[in-house]
């Protein structure tokens, strides 16, 4: 089903408006903002791009991501924090 | 059937769009952050229950559903508890909106947190 | 105390094996052992953090269903409101309405447990627009949540909570009882 496709199309032109403020923002923890939105959205496109080729191990792909994400995005946090 | 999905499809995009546009827009970290919870929570569940329908309709192993339902439930599960820190961890740093909170009953209650990194950055 | 440390192991394996299950999703006797080996390792180092009251208080079905109602009916509801209100935010030419604070808004005297107090405090942050920055209790044994707030709308404090909270606290509060 093609829906599937440009949905993961738009989703990748998102993540490069996201990648605009990972370079630009003015702070870490704006960069650190935009990197965990960008895991979200990439793991999301992998998703669909799994869904409409039908193989199986882009799924995992994208559960593994979005995990990882969520990981360094809170020992990062607890960097800038100053409790690490 | 597809018709369905197309229509879970455009919703979810719709608000990653919504996410993404805050996150270029917002004058400062705390909006971002705000607008980036649009992305994790309808942006994902309208994918999730797209990706479902196809997978049901389509024939697929009920493994596939399974793991999509569980990459709905990590990400809302994750979700807060990352955007938690890191706004807590910008408060921390030392960052404020441009106009400062309007109210701002942390700073009240938590005075010695805020006076002690004011202290560590004098001495630096 | 040695054999109440094993019924907590015991049912932070069961929450593990389950959920391994779940992804692996065949029934191999090689994925079966793996399983059950990767999941008593973990249980092992888990069970201090997931179990605070008595070991099986999470199986309850009563609880369980309460909580899918929950999911389904009450804060999927809220989740679209406030998801529309941060949307016509961003979408406005010169950004309305935002107007950010950090407010204190006091919690239900009937939710003690760690269990209730994380899940409301993950609920308003999972709603666009609020953020629970810190949970705070005084001597009086009242919790208050300190909630970063997008767009201020409601200085007073009882109507500010009233607001962010609406009606996700008492269900909150018939769950985890």
């Amino acid at each position: 089903m093609t829906a599937l496709l440009i949905g993961a199309i738009i989703y990748v032109i998102l993540d490069f408006a996201l990648l605009y403020r990972i370079f630009k923002g003015p702070t870490a923890a704006d960069r650190m903002c935009a990197a965990d939105a960008l895991d979200l959205t990439t793991a999301t496109a992998l998703v669909m791009y799994s869904l409409y080729t039908g193989r199986a191990i882009y799924l995992d792909v994208g559960l593994v991501v979005a995990l990882l994400g969520f990981v360094g995005t809170v020992f990062v946090s607890r960097y800038l924090e100053g409790r690490i | 059937m597809n018709i369905a999905v197309t229509i879970f499809l455009v919703i979810g995009a719709f608000f990653t769009f919504v996410g993404a546009l805050g996150v270029l827009r917002m004058p400062d970290v705390f909006g971002r952050l705000q607008a980036s919870t649009c992305i994790a929570t309808l942006g994902t569940i309208n994918i999730m229950i797209a990706g479902i329908l196809y997978a049901a309709s389509s024939h697929m192993s009920a493994g596939v559903i399974v793991k999509l339902i569980l990459f709905g439930l990590l990400v809302i599960l994750t979700n807060p508890v990352s955007n938690h820190a890191l706004c807590k961890a910008a408060y921390h740093m030392g960052i404020r909106p441009a106009k400062g909170f309007e109210p701002d009953d942390y700073a009240e209650d938590f005075a010695e947190a805020g006076e002690a990194e004011d202290e560590v950055k004098e001495e630096a | 105390m040695n054999k109440n440390r094993f019924t907590d192991w015991l049912s932070t394996f069961i929450l593990c094996f389950l959920f391994w299950m779940l992804l692996v999703f065949s029934v191999q006797p090689r994925e079966i052992i793996l399983g059950i080996v990767v999941s008593a390792v973990i249980a092992m180092v888990a069970c201090k953090l997931l179990i605070h009251e008595s070991a099986f208080y999470l199986y309850n079905p009563v609880r369980i269903v309460l909580l899918l109602f929950y999911a389904v009916c009450i804060f999927l509801i809220e989740l679209i409101k406030a998801n529309i209100a941060m949307a016509r935010i961003v979408l406005s030419p010169g950004l309305e309405g935002y107007k950010p604070g950090v407010i204190r808004i006091r919690g239900a005297k009937n939710i003690k447990s760690l269990y209730g107090l994380n899940m409301v405090s993950n609920s308003i942050t999972l709603t666009p627009g609020t953020i629970t920055m810190e949970v705070a209790e005084d001597e009086q044994g009242d919790n208050y949540y300190y909630v970063q707030w997008a767009s201020v709308e409601e200085t007073d404090r009882e109507k500010a909570g009233e607001i962010i909270k609406g009606r996700m606290e008492n269900w909150i509060g018939r769950i985890w009882r």
